[in-house]
């Protein structure tokens, strides 16, 4: 592989996630090709290897990287009219690739977990039919380490793409998702929820474009800092000409809960039509003293009663998982990072 | 029971108590009227512990203790309840999930044992039915999107499910239509007992038709200006309070 150069914090969209600061660009070119097991297919799920010819949609920087350096990587299809469940586990780091590809009127539901304790960049191109629906739930848990993963995923014509993204930070962790909605009435539904603690970071940055008119997109996330970490949610949604009828949300929400973490919510409209609906708010700020107040007048202890609001929160972010398994298993994870946000700064 | 003497409060800097002294006994119902701004609620908040309310001066001795070091829920533990005024709204928190965890914290704190899920259910539907609080409002989020009068109903089952010593009712009347009133009055003239007494802050004479006082204060510009018996609320419906803020100022 030729040098590299890493994206730092003076390049706009890698401000707040300064990559060359915390990776070698040695450790970056020698990372191996990432592996992934598939934890469980039900279904109709056809899993191969990755095709010759692949789609490609548009990626972040780092993203091309993996694409060139990755020599394999999974191939899940969900063929017409067919339903599958997949969870697509990351067992060790380095650069990947995948592909998933659910057909016309097909659905999938695509559970991701992250278990690689080194280094990783992956790159994955999502291909959703017209009256497709996927279903995309990433778990991100806590890590040390870097962990860079680019989604470039196409809707057809009344397709859905349904994220969410749960994030427990990593030493820097950044997820972008470009999104293009390629057909009427296509729909993305973003959402996700970040619980960060210690010196811990994650980046989700979104790029939603609005390719055609009559489109929807709904992005909401919720953000919980303690400690020193550091949550980032950049989202910019494109609106291009002559699409009009989109429909476009964007929040964001975070609450801080260290004195030294920080959280940067950026949402972002381009808007190149005429007749659009889009809306978007972000707003950071403490947890809200007249609730704590009432609630600990009543006789809820402060840290019961700070833990009350903070799940309620967050359980917003959560609401949008379909799947009631999945569902609770991230609930799980919620409740288990929470004391540590929650510890006051040593 | 409380004992208030020549305190002084500050909030945000600004002095809003300026040297007020009040007693009551366990037994009393004792009521505070007074014109708008006349540092009411500040009472009633320091009364409970808010915080940024600062007590420059005088003491405030609740069974025999110095409120002023007892956090929020420890008072609340010890029996003291307050009512707000405008209770807040805590959207994503299930209202019996509130009441549940409230009342067990509570119990915790006092060493009773802990409620279940269904002994709790039980005791609030009971308290929800006496004072006609739809079962439906009790699994809605806590205060959210509740009309004026549902707010205050809901801190009246509140009362009624602590069984507070000490009870502060801040205008808990205001908003209440004729048949929740009455319905309020009841919940709180059940609780009255030689063991508790009440506070009972409102601007109406009518309230105390329902709620009959032992005493009536009228407090203008911070302090307790007059007090006497019940036939001082009437006098102040007939004649305003124009003479005793002119008095304070
Ligand atoms: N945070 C604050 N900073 C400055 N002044 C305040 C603050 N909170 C309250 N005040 C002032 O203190 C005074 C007393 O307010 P308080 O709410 O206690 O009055 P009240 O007697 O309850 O009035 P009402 O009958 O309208 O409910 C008012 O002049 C109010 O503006
Ligand atoms: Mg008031």
């Amino acid at each position: 592989m030729n040098a590299i150069v890493l994206p730092n914090r003076r390049i706009e969209d890698w401000k707040y996630s300064d990559l060359r600061n915390a990776v070698d660009e040695s450790a970056v070119a020698a990372a191996p090709t990432a592996a992934w097991t598939m934890a469980s297919v039900e279904g109709a799920a056809d899993i191969a290897d990755l095709p010759a010819i692949m789609p490609r949609g548009e990626h972040g920087a780092m993203a091309e990287l993996a694409i060139a350096a990755a020599k394999a990587g999974p191939y899940v299809r969900v063929a017409k009219g067919e339903r599958a469940a997949v969870h697509l586990h990351l067992v060790e780091g380095g650069h990947g690739r995948a592909l998933i590809v659910v057909e016309d009127g097909a659905s999938l539901v695509l559970r991701e977990t992250v278990r690689a304790a080194d280094f990783a960049n992956i790159a994955v191109e999502i291909v959703i039919g017209k009256g497709a629906r996927l279903d995309h739930v990433r778990h991100a848990p806590q890590h040390d380490t870097v962990q860079l993963a680019d989604y470039a995923v196409q809707v057809a014509d009344g397709g859905q793409y349904c994220a969410q993204l749960m994030n427990f930070g990593s030493k820097l962790a950044r997820t972008e998702l470009h999104v293009v909605l390629e057909g009427e009435h296509a729909e993305a539904v973003i959402g996700g929820a970040a619980v960060l603690s210690g010196t811990r970071h994650s980046d989700v940055t979104i790029h939603v474009d609005h390719a055609v008119g009559n489109s929807k997109s709904r992005q909401s996330f919720r953000y919980v800092a303690g400690g020193h970490s550091r949550a980032i949610y950049q989202g910019k949604v494109t609106v291009r000409q002559r699409a009009d009828g989109s429909d476009s949300m964007q929040t964001a929400k975070g609450i801080l809960l260290g004195e030294r973490a920080e959280i940067d919510l950026k949402p972002e409209l381009e808007i190149l039509a005429d007749d659009v609906k889009c809306a978007h708010g972000a707003a950071v700020g403490d947890l809200d003293a007249d609730s704590l107040f009432y609630l600990r007048s009543r006789g809820v202890p402060e840290s019961e009663a700070r833990s009350l609001l903070i799940r309620a929160f967050l359980e917003d972010a959560v609401t949008g998982i379909e799947d009631e398994k999945i569902r609770s298993e991230i609930w799980s994870a919620v409740e288990a990072a929470l004391p540590a946000a929650m510890e006051p700064a040593p | 029971m409380l004992e208030i003497k020549n305190l002084h409060v500050a909030v945000g800097g600004k002095e809003i108590l300026k040297g007020l002294t009040l007693a009551i006994s366990a037994g009393e119902v004792h009521a505070i009227m007074g014109p708008n701004g006349s540092g009411k609620s500040t009472l009633s908040y320091v009364l409970a512990g808010r915080e940024g309310y600062e007590i420059t001066g005088g003491a405030i001795t609740y069974r025999g203790e110095n409120l002023a070091e007892l956090s929020p829920e420890k008072r609340s533990a010890k029996g003291i309840f307050l009512a707000m005024q405008y209770p807040v709204e805590i959207p994503g928190v299930t209202t019996l999930t509130f009441l549940k965890t409230a009342l067990n914290a509570q119990r915790r704190a006092r060493n009773e044992p802990e409620l279940d899920a269904l002994a709790v259910l039980k005791l609030v539907r009971s308290k929800a039915a006496s004072l006609n609080v739809p079962e439906e409002m009790l699994k809605r989020a806590l205060n959210f999107g509740f009309s004026g009068g549902e707010k205050k109903k809901l801190e009246i089952l509140q009362m009624a499910l602590f069984e507070p010593a000490l009870a502060i009712l801040d205008e808990t009347d205001s908003g209440l239509d004729i048949d929740a009133l009455k319905l309020v009055a009841d919940g709180v003239n059940r609780l009255r007992s030689p063991e508790r007494a009440m506070l009972v802050i409102t601007h109406y004479q009518r309230l105390l038709n329902f709620i009959v006082p032992d005493r009536v204060h009228v407090m203008a510009g911070g302090r307790i200006v007059a007090k006497g018996g019940k036939e001082l609320a009437l006098e102040l419906e007939a004649k305003g309070y124009g003479h005793w803020t002119k008095d304070a100022a």
